[in-house]
């Protein structure tokens, strides 16, 4: 009992961080009607703009955080006006914006490589302070990731639900042309959907650093096609879902190793936990837990 | 700068482009004639590749039969992958595709006792055992090099033999294609590319088709496992990483997705961009390390992915007019 | 109008799409051999109703039957190949392949289209193929697109599309042919062709044929029968002329032409 407690609780750890991405890959999606096979490496970027400040010019991990949010949000600003709106203009499709994304991906990822090398990296924190609560057992990483990703998805929830732009962005998500008669300026929601999903990568992008004991510039890829096994769980589309789906996600590939469910799996199946809930879902319930239908 | 001129060099960069020829011409009948966004080809060398050296070292078998039963193990995982996928979107059809791939991957990299794990296939059997299927093509390469010999002189360049023998199966499979989308069934295939509810009120069965489809891509995909297994002797999981794939899709954008006859072209400018600047021993290249350059080389790919899509769509040979996609 | 002679039959089919309800309850016959008509105002659900017999669409309730079997609910492709073959409202030509092409991809029986057939026997998949391409070219030249037979369907206008997807129905060899508005964007003279074609087909070969047609001096000129849907169900059937001093259909139209249907057109139609 005690360790499907710990379980479900690491679970949620590592399912939060997975919905940070999940959250941002839904509402680009929601928008603009693409999947970016880009954003695992803006999760990179963030990791690593918080490895230069935290370890290289020594700054606190807060600031490192800070940065790394900004800096990501940036890139994102620049890749939507440099590649992403250009191409748009020109009518470019489904595939093309696709290919485009993984080309983008490969550029990205390679270019960390290039800059900060294959060597496996850490913050600098202190890793061995961990805190018992109620007999779980979460390191001060773990509580860090979790409560800061909560505390930022809930943020984006109430951001969703209850501004101005939070409607005019889920306007833009429902029907882009009815959005611009009513006077949404359309372009300017695009952008800041890109600031959103590019500050949540960033984020995402430190926590899934700091709990790794070690990463390097392939730890956006590594995640992000759990990343898309929960975008597709939760309801593609739906930020929500999203959020569910990156939680669950986690909580299902941590429950994969308990050794009640027949002896569990080893800790290295979770990636192939991951693609089997995508395609399981995929094949019963196309349209998600909150998703609609009519996407697919 | 001598590598450039060594033949072994450019026997090798032939190589590597005939079983890319072969590779992505299963995704130009997968794509460009039927419109199916495949970005998992690579499970299908893979499972091709893996159940060849299983079946010679683990089973016994010879080689000829391992390798007929690899390449049907592929066609038979084209339709595992299609059955429950093909109906979704494209570009959620595309990551189901490289979910399967990642998965065969994983398996391979975990299932130790079958596939021997993250060493690959030296460590499928102690080592005179596990060398079988290589030795057993050898023999097969020697044999072929013993007929050729009127053309290539006595005892000829292993290389040289492989060469010949990679690009006399890609021309009969080049042909086999070309015959096949130029017939009705191709037609049937076109017509899903350009509008599937067309096709289905003209009475086609759509999804038969592009499982079909799906499955004879899938074959092309296991006979270039196959030599790419016979080529490097060993191999492992990491040799089947989702970057393959995207070469093979370089390849075919860059020849034009609508030709047959551009992939070999594609593959061959690939072959030499890849395999050619690793050899490049002069400014500017010096300036970086090897794996430096190979960073770099994965940049310039992404490059000119995202130019390709930007600029020019239909490829190098394509036709603006040919454009398989918007 | 009796069900033993009745080619299709619709029995109160439905279909929503959100909060619309397209087709609520619409039930019509098509006799075999006939030329019938279906009209109505814009939004009527007519097309909706073409796309759940055509299996486009799953009814929610309701049966159809086609030739005494029941098709309701079966997928695009096995309806055409019950015999039932569609027009599209707007022509559905494809694009990239040529007119010629897009004739012999609807040639029935051809066993090039199977796989194994193109390596086992060859000769009949070229015997075949010779065949319906002197179908194809004559059905062509019938519509007049002939010359045009090795273009790119995409290089044709908007009528030629038209022109070409009934040419494609035909290739067909169907018992029945649904045709959504035949003759928008086709010119008058090349309109008048097309429904003597069609008397002839029907004469010829008992063809049927159920179109909808907003030009309602054509659909009264050659109809045998006339449904009439309104919001989703048919409201009126029956010959030509009873429709037109319907009260319900004079009802349903007035709010779009403010009037009756007009006088048939008699003469060298």
């Amino acid at each position: 009992m005690k360790e499907l407690v710990q379980l479900l609780a690491n679970g949620v750890v590592s399912g939060s961080i997975i919905a940070l991405a999940a959250v941002g890959i839904s509402l680009v999606y929601g928008i603009l009607r693409i999947v970016n096979f880009a954003h695992g490496d803006y999760l990179a970027f963030g990791a690593f703009a918080a490895l230069l400040v935290n370890v290289t010019w020594g700054g606190s991990m807060v600031l490192a955080t800070v940065f790394a949010v900004l800096a990501t949000a940036a890139l994102s600003i620049a890749l939507e006006l440099v590649l992403w709106r250009p191409m748009r203009r020109k009518g470019a499709g489904v595939f093309t914006l696709f290919v485009t994304g993984i080309g983008l991906a490969l550029v990205l990822r390679h270019l960390l490589f290039l800059v900060a090398t294959a060597e496996q990296r850490r913050y600098d924190v202190d890793v061995f302070q961990v805190y018992d609560i109620g007999g779980i057992r979460l390191s001060q990483s773990q509580l860090i990731g979790v409560g800061l990703s909560l505390v930022s998805l809930l943020l984006i929830a109430l951001l969703l639900a209850r501004s101005s732009i939070g409607k005019a962005m889920r306007a833009v998500s429902d029907d882009v042309d009815l959005a611009a008669i009513a006077g949404v300026n359309v372009d300017r929601i695009v952008l800041f959907t890109w600031i959103l999903a590019g500050a949540l990568a960033g984020l995402g992008g430190v926590l899934a650093g700091l709990l790794q004991s070690a990463f390097d510039p392939n730890v956006g890829f590594v995640l992000l096609l759990p990343v898309f096994a929960a975008v597709v769980l939760g309801g593609i589309g739906s930020a929500y879902g999203a959020l569910v789906g990156g939680v669950g996600l986690g909580i299902a590939m941590e429950l994969s190793t308990w050794d009640a469910l027949a002896g569990g799996l080893s800790p290295v199946w979770k990636p192939v936990v991951a693609f089997a809930v995508l395609t399981a879902v995929l094949l019963f319930r196309p349209q998600g837990l909150f998703g609609r239908a009519a996407t697919l | 700068m001598s590598a450039l001129t060594s033949l072994d060099f450019w026997a090798f960069v032939g190589v590597i482009a005939g079983i890319y020829t072969i590779f992505a011409l299963g995704l130009q009948v997968q794509f460009g004639f039927t419109g199916l966004m495949n970005f998992g080809h690579v499970a299908f060398m893979a499972i091709s590749a893996y159940t060849m050296a299983i079946l010679v070292v683990k089973v016994g078998l010879p080689l000829g039969l391992a390798a007929l039963a690899a390449v049907v193990a592929g066609i038979l995982f084209g339709l595992v992958v299609g059955l429950p996928s093909l109906r979704l979107r494209a570009d959620y059809f595309a990551i189901t595709t490289i979910a399967f791939a990642e998965i065969v991957r994983h398996v391979a990299l975990n299932w130790d006792a079958l596939t021997g794990g993250s060493q690959g296939t030296i460590a499928l059997a102690g080592p005179l055992q596990a060398a079988s299927y290589n030795t057993a093509w050898v023999d097969f390469q020697t044999r072929v090099g013993g007929w050729l010999s009127p053309i290539l002189g006595e005892d000829p360049n292993k290389d040289l033999v492989m060469l010949f023998i990679v690009w006399a199966a890609a021309l009969v499979l080049l042909v086999l294609v070309q015959y096949v989308i130029k017939s009705p069934w191709g037609r049937v295939l076109k017509a899903v590319r350009e509008d599937e509810d067309a096709a289905a009120a003209l009475g086609k069965n759509v999804f038969s088709y592009k499982l079909q489809s799906l499955a004879l891509g899938a074959g092309l995909g296991a006979v270039a496992g196959l030599f790419y297994a016979f080529q490097f002797s060993f191999f492992s999981p990491n040799d089947f990483e989702p970057l393959t794939t995207f070469f093979a899709w370089t390849i075919v954008i860059l020849g034009g997705t609508a030709r047959n006859w551009a992939v070999p072209v594609g593959a061959v400018i690939f072959g030499i961009i890849f395999a050619g600047t690793r050899f490049f021993e002069f400014a500017p290249f010096t300036l970086f390390d090897s794996p430096e350059r190979a960073y770099l080389r994965l940049v310039i790919i992404g490059l000119i992915l995202i130019a390709l899509m930007a600029f020019r769509p239909q490829g190098l040979l394509g036709k603006r007019e040919d454009l398989v996609f918007e | 109008m009796s069900s033993a002679t009745a080619l299709l039959e619709v029995r109160d089919v439905a279909k929503r799409f959100g909060g619309l309800r397209a087709v609520d309850g619409a039930s019509l016959d098509v006799a075999r051999g006939s030329i019938t008509a279906l009209i109505g105002p814009n939004g009527a659900g007519k097309t909706t109703l073409f796309n759940l017999v055509a299996g486009h669409y799953r009814p929610e309730r309701g049966t159809v039957r086609f030739d005494g079997r029941s098709i309701g609910g079966r997928p695009p492709h096995a309806v055409a190949g019950a015999g039932l073959v569609r027009t599209f409202q707007h022509a559905r030509a494809l694009t990239r392949l040529t007119v010629l092409e897009n004739m012999l991809l609807a040639a029935p029986a051809q066993p090039g289209e199977r796989f194994w057939r193109l390596f086992v026997t060859p000769g009949a998949v070229r015997r075949r193929e010779r065949t319906i391409e002197a179908r194809a070219s004559e059905l062509l030249r019938l519509v007049r697109l002939e010359p045009l037979a090795h273009d790119y369907a995409g290089s044709l206008s908007g009528g030629q599309r038209k022109l070409l997807e009934f040419a494609r129905g035909l290739m067909r060899e169907p018992e029945m042919i649904m045709l959504d508005e035949p003759m928008a964007g086709v010119n008058p003279t090349l309109g008048l062709e097309l429904l003597e074609l069609m008397r002839s087909l029907r004469a010829s070969r008992g063809l049927t044929f159920l179109m909808i047609e907003h030009d309602l001096e054509v659909v009264m000129g050659v109809s045998d029968e006339v449904h009439v849907m309104n919001q989703g169900r048919v409201i009126a059937s029956g010959p030509p002329e009873t429709i037109r001093r319907d009260p319900q259909v004079i009802d349903a139209y007035l709010g779009t032409h403010g009037g009756a249907p007009p006088e048939p057109v008699e003469g060298p139609v």
